[in-house]
């Protein structure tokens, strides 16, 4: 709020206007999510299944096609919702314009780093099992 | 921004204890927040013993039995007494109501509590200063908006169309719902809260008003709407049983169908 008495309280409330933003993000929130419905009960059932069969069993199974896709697919959805969902709580949370600029841009970079992580290793798998 | 404990001079301290009325055989004890500008020091927690004989039946009873019989300095807004002001909203044993239709049959056992709405500059006692949340009203512009020229007598209506103002209009603006949201706590300056919201839908879902879309284009922001993150507690302090969080939701399924 304004601190500044010449300020008037319809400035206040109007602030810097809207930012004709945010429908995009909360759609694809949702949308990641209906995926994640049918993608992470499939992941650990699967991951689940596939530890028993140790180390080598879990490397055969990360390497088979529709395993890798749907292993790909289940880290994009959760790292997508999780980008935008950390984004929500950042903004929530943090009031300070330069630590917040700080953190969202962090928060972008650690979950597009970690899809890229998750995603390169199961491709190597899969790759690795076809050579 | 998030503040999880109270400013410094804020923080409320232990207040005076009231004298018991004499003779009263039904006393019950209320623990009230005081607070003055024009006094030193930091809020406080005055005690008073009631007579609930004598004090009629809801709280804004007891708050006028306290006013007119034990101290005529306490400082709280009432109008109307019976739910169609807004005015005598505070937070009472825990929750945001009007004190006018909360009856104590309705309140837990022990000591009870009554303090402002929570987390708004406090005028004087129960007093909370709501500037922000009136101008966050005025900005949904809460009224009918035309190009077409009026018609000689009346915008009409269908019954069908009046119907989905139901559950809408019957806001009256006590602020119980917005000082409720955590969202609204945190970043109130910037999130509209639930009651311009609620405001904001029953002007977009009225028939006769023709700027729905600018109204929407003005609400489409990530802090003015979208800060609701469904905590539902405004629905379930509403006095008048209304449901704001149903009417963002409605609010958001307008924003998605008119990209989709």
């Amino acid at each position: 709020m304004a601190n500044n008495q010449f300020i008037t309280p319809a400035k206040a409330a109007r602030g810097l206007g809207s930012a004709k933003s945010g429908t995009s993000d909360h759609i694809r929130q949702r949308v990641t999510a209906i995926a994640m419905v049918f993608l992470v009960p499939w992941f650990l059932y699967s991951v689940i299944h596939a530890s028993g069969a140790g180390y080598d069993g879990a490397v055969e199974w990360a390497g088979k096609p529709w395993n890798a896709i749907l292993l790909i697919l289940t880290a994009g959805a959760a790292f997508y919702h999780m980008r935008i969902g950390m984004q929500i709580v950042i903004e929530d949370y943090i009031g300070k314009t330069g630590t917040r600029s700080a953190l969202l841009i962090l928060n972008s970079f650690a979950c597009i780093a970690l899809f890229a992580t998750v995603a390169l290793s199961v491709l190597k798998l899969w790759i690795g099992a076809d050579a | 921004m998030v503040e999880l404990t109270l400013p410094k001079n804020s923080k409320v301290g232990k207040g005076k204890t009231w004298p018991k009325p004499q003779g009263a055989t039904n006393l019950r004890q209320f623990k009230i927040y005081r607070y003055s500008p024009e006094e030193a020091g930091n809020p406080r927690w005055d005690l008073y013993w009631v007579d609930m004989d004598k004090a009629g039946t809801m709280i804004l009873d007891v708050l006028l039995y306290i006013k007119n019989n034990i101290d005529p300095t306490l400082a709280f807004r009432r109008s109307c007494r019976e739910g169609v002001c807004g005015s005598c909203a505070m937070n009472i044993a825990g929750n945001n109501t009007i004190a006018c239709t909360k009856g104590f049959d309705e309140l837990p056992g022990g000591v009870i509590s009554i303090s402002p709405l929570p987390h708004l500059p406090v005028v004087k006692d129960l007093i909370p200063d709501l500037t922000n949340f009136y101008a966050q009203h005025a900005y949904v512009q809460p009224f009918l908006k035309t190009v077409t020229p009026a018609p000689e007598k009346e915008w009409k209506q269908s019954e069908t169309d009046r119907e989905e103002l139901n559950g809408l209009y019957e806001c009256i603006l006590c602020a119980c719902c917005s000082t409720s949201c955590p969202s609204y706590w945190w970043n109130g300056d910037k999130y509209l809260g639930p009651a311009a919201l609620l405001q904001a839908y029953r002007w977009l879902i009225d028939s006769r008003d023709e700027a729905t879309g600018e109204r929407l284009d003005d609400l489409e922001d990530p802090f003015k709407l979208y800060r609701c993150h469904t905590i539902m507690n405004c629905a379930q302090v509403c006095p008048k049983g209304l449901n704001p969080a149903k009417a963002i939701a409605k609010i958001k399924h307008m924003m998605v169908e008119r990209v989709s």
